[in-house]
């Protein structure tokens, strides 16, 4: 806690004074891990000398590594009192400030001690998420794998769109961004009557909106209504020609209803608007399987397994096409695929495959 | 004969009636507990046979029992209350019912004993049908006496088994003439062990919080007593966490063979070896997984052939976010996925399933689909509001080898549970007895219609006396002969044909013995007793 700039500050002051003294005795003590006798010293240290700014900061910053914030809080505010440029002393307080709850009157302290971690942390305490956001995001640049970095940087995203949504909705409450945001809501309480009526009802203001026919689709989906979702997700291909997703949930939705040629039709505008994805190819080679086309299956199994290797979509495509294998008389083929989807099933004791 | 079919019934007509016939007055009591004890949602199982041999087929109903909160050991669920007892009802002439449960002796259902469900069977080929109880705790086999009541021979037979029983059948997996048995056991779990899941919201666990266990198979000396070959037959080389049971012979070589649904895992196809013994095959014959290769929550199962291509067919009932598999049997040993072709993605995405039947409802010569529904969870809707914990059954007609909905007549929903199958008006139109966990049963009358029907009872002489494990063909249609099937449940063991607008039919029976029997031109609109040649 005493850092190598209190150090060579101490090593400036005049020696021989006797508050000098303590403070050196109690540096030792607190290097040695003996944090009440370094206190002791460095109590006696601001007695003997109420104007020593070091002192006064090696007391608060014992007290920090006691975890004792609010004992540290006194001492280092008289320390930034007689020495206003002293860093360390200002980062101390922010630190114990901001430990302590004090999030706005630790911000000026840590700005001016260039603690960027704890000043992102502080100005989103504080509720200042712009600002938190660019700071943090600094911070994250340098330390790009710091956990604790990361959650403020997710947390402070995750308000800040919070915060814009809920000025959209206050601003326009009846614009069909508020209704599209508040279907999202009811959507992940799974509360499919209300967020399908706010969803029809931003689709009613402005049905050509990219994205809601297919948010529509997914909530149906999620609630196995597959002849809805099927409906919604055409809609959106006819509003979003390009988009893979809406063509790829398409044949999702045409799979399920057992509508197995025009699955296909869609899932390979969905391969052709963007290729190799292995989720496609997996649901192509099942509506092939299924509409009887095992050649094409194959082949697209094949073509996801050259991509994927090890995933659990990997596993079923060896799944499929063992079963393939196993209806065209190849055995040994059938019996290397399953050996194959056995091996990747990531949870055997529930999917209990494994022979006995 | 080609199959002529009648004019489709109007959907807008809801096809059954929903009744509470005069004197069936059973309520089933689980006892729900705070503890969440597995047990107390799994039971309710119902069967439909003519005890007496009146030529109306009566009803069984299994209760469950008493549980406390907590449970202590001795376990002990009071099952001598009469609120607790099993209950059989007589059916009379009009239509009514009367509890003869006591003067026939099956009032004492054995205090240790939590009800679940009930195989009907005639062990000893004397012409009277015998019945046999799971539960968690000691099964029961009741020996009809022929007189109008029954004794508990379970000590004598050895097949009381122990732990926690679900569905059984009686079937003759060596051909010797007496029936068999075998007994699903769903998991290992006493109430000390029991647990509570789903954090706040207090849930029943799911199944792989247990550890799996064996099913069991006994094999009919022919004397009035059982041996337990489950270890020789192979049938206990698995483990699983199993629930429903049914037979056929699928890859049709004379001997029957195995399906048991397994929850929250894959399922099992024993094939018969034809020497005593199964091979546990599912995998391999892909009805173990969906086609994607995800294991099932298998609930209720059934094996018979929806398509008409001659070969059983695998139906298994499960919870929502699947869908009810359909495993289509292809021949050569081989099945495939069938679900999402037959319309059944549609139908069941969000439903679960319990007790089912694949019976021709319409008599248009499609076997249609009843699913007795409802989630496992009590309190699902405060967890998912996507789910229901009450749904009213599924019905859906088959057009074609495709299901779709229609009207079953049951407009609220219910806590579905077990399902048995039969005529019970013999008005020559399938009728359901539905059970509900914790409330009354429901009977659901079929309306009728245009179409003609035959219906076949089989008296074995060189097979078992009922002929279970028969393959029927009636104007290229086949059904196998089995009480077993749903979900711990027993149905008539007549063998039900709707005929379309045919007025006659061709009959081919291959009986378990090996013979082959032929009967044409047998007029429709009966119920024809077949008699099993001596010689073949």
């Amino acid at each position: 806690m005493i850092d190598v700039f209190l150090l060579a500050l101490l090593a400036l002051q005049a020696s021989g004074s006797p508050a000098i003294e303590h403070v050196h005795a109690g540096v030792a003590a607190e290097k040695s891990g003996q944090l009440d006798a370094a206190l002791a010293e460095f109590q006696k240290a601001t007695e003997l000398d109420p104007k020593l700014a070091v002192a006064f900061t090696d007391l608060g910053g014992v007290y920090i590594e006691k975890r004792d914030y609010a004992a540290a809080i006194p001492p280092l505010k008289r320390a930034v009192e007689l020495s206003p440029d002293l860093e360390a002393a200002h980062r101390l307080l922010g630190y114990a400030l901001l430990a302590q709850g004090y999030a706005t009157e630790a911000i000026p302290h840590l700005e001016q001690a260039h603690a960027e971690d704890a000043l992102g942390i502080a100005l989103l305490d504080a509720g200042k998420l712009p600002e938190a956001l660019g700071v943090l995001q600094k911070s994250l640049a340098q330390s790009p794998d710091d956990p604790e970095l990361l959650y403020y940087y997710g947390r402070a995203s995750g308000l800040l769109s919070k915060q814009v949504f809920d000025q959209l909705e206050a601003r326009f409450p009846n614009s069909a961004r508020a209704h599209e945001m508040m279907a999202q809501d009811y959507a992940v309480l799974r509360d499919v009557p209300a967020a399908e009526r706010e969803f029809l009802q931003a689709l009613r203001l402005r049905p050509q909106t990219a994205g809601l026919h297919l948010q529509l689709g997914e909530l149906y989906a999620r609630a196995q209504q597959w002849d809805k979702a099927e409906e919604q997700f055409r809609l959106e291909t006819q509003i979003q020609p390009g988009s893979a997703e809406a063509f790829y949930r398409l044949g999702e939705a045409l799979l399920q209803s057992g509508e197995f040629h025009e699955a296909r039709e869609a899932l390979v505008q969905s391969n052709h608007l963007r290729e190799d994805m292995p989720e496609t190819l997996y649901q192509l080679g099942k509506a092939a399987a299924m509409d009887g086309d095992a050649a094409t299956a194959q082949q697209s199994w094949q073509h996801l397994l050259r991509l994927e290797k090890d995933t659990a979509v990997a596993a079923q495509a060896h799944f499929g096409l063992s079963g393939i294998y196993r209806k065209q008389g190849k055995s040994a083929d059938a019996d290397r695929e399953m050996e194959e989807f056995r091996k990747l099933q990531s949870n055997p004791g529930h999917t209990d495959v494994s022979p006995k | 004969m080609g199959l002529a079919l009648p004019a489709p019934l109007s959907l807008a007509v809801p096809l059954f009636d929903a009744k509470h016939p005069r004197g069936l007055d059973f309520h089933h009591v689980n006892s729900p507990t705070p503890q969440k004890y597995l047990i107390e949602t799994m039971g309710g199982g119902v069967a439909l046979f003519d005890y007496n041999n009146d030529g109306l087929l009566d009803i069984f109903l299994v209760n469950s029992g008493r549980l406390v909160n907590p449970m202590h050991p001795p376990e002990t669920f009071d099952r001598q209350n009469p609120r607790n007892w099993n209950r059989l009802y007589r059916q009379n002439p009009d239509g009514s019912f009367t509890d003869v449960t006591k003067e026939a002796g099956l009032a004492n259902a054995g205090d240790g004993n939590y009800g679940m469900g009930v195989a009907v069977g005639d062990y000893d080929n004397d012409g009277f049908p015998d019945l046999y109880i799971t539960n968690y705790g000691k099964n029961t086999l009741y020996h009809n006496n022929g007189n109008g009541t029954f004794t508990d021979v379970t000590a004598k037979a050895g097949v009381e088994a122990g732990g926690w029983s679900c569905s059984a059948g009686f079937f003759d997996y060596d051909n010797d003439g007496h029936l068999d048995l075998l007994v699903t056991r769903y998991m290992l779990w006493d109430t000390q062990h029991s647990k509570i899941c789903g954090g706040e919201w207090q849930t029943y666990c799911p199944p792989a919080e247990f550890p799996e266990t064996t099913n069991i198979l006994y094999r009919n000396r022919g004397d009035g007593t059982f041996e337990d070959v489950s270890q020789r037959s192979g049938i206990a080389s698995v483990k699983g966490r199993s629930l429903g049971v049914c037979f056929a012979d699928y890859d049709d070589d004379g001997f029957t063979d195995i399906f048991v649904s397994n929850d929250g895992m894959r399922q099992f196809l024993f094939h018969n070896n034809r020497n005593g013994t199964f091979t546990e095959c599912a995998l391999e014959a892909g009805a173990a997984l969906t086609t994607d290769g995800r294991p099932l929550s298998g609930m209720g199962t059934v094996f018979q052939d929806y398509d008409n291509d001659g070969r059983p067919d695998i139906l298994v009932t499960v919870l929502p976010r699947e869908v009810y598999a359909l495993f289509h049997n292809d021949g050569n040993g081989l099945f495939s996925y069938r679900s999402l072709q037959a319309g059944l993605g549609l139908l069941s995405a969000a439903s679960s399933g319990w007790g089912l039947g694949l019976e021709d409802f319409d008599n248009d010569g499609w076997k249609d689909l009843f699913v007795a529904q409802s989630h496992v969870l009590d309190n699902v809707e405060e967890i998912d509001h996507m789910l229901h914990y009450k749904e009213p059954p599924l019905l859906a007609l088959n057009h074609n080898g495709r299901f779709e909905r229609a009207d079953s007549g049951v407009t609220a929903p219910i806590a579905g549970r077990g399902a048995a199958f039969g005529d019970l008006n013999n008005d020559g139109w399938m009728d359901v007895v539905v059970t509900t966990l914790g409330g009354e049963p429901l009977v659901l009358l079929n309306h009728g219609g245009s179409g003609n029907w035959l219906s076949i009872s089989l008296r074995g002489t060189r097979s078992n006396r009922d002929g279970l494990g028969a393959s029927v063909q009636v104007n290229g249609q086949k059904r196998f002969a089995t009480t077993a099937g749903s979900y711990i449940s027993a149905s008539d063991k007549r063998l039900h044909f709707g005929l379309g607008a045919a007025e006659a039919a061709k009959v081919e029976i291959h009986w378990p013995s090996g013979i082959h029997q032929t009967l044409e031109g047998v007029k429709a609109n009966q119920f024809l007793e077949v008699r099993e040649p001596e010689k073949s």
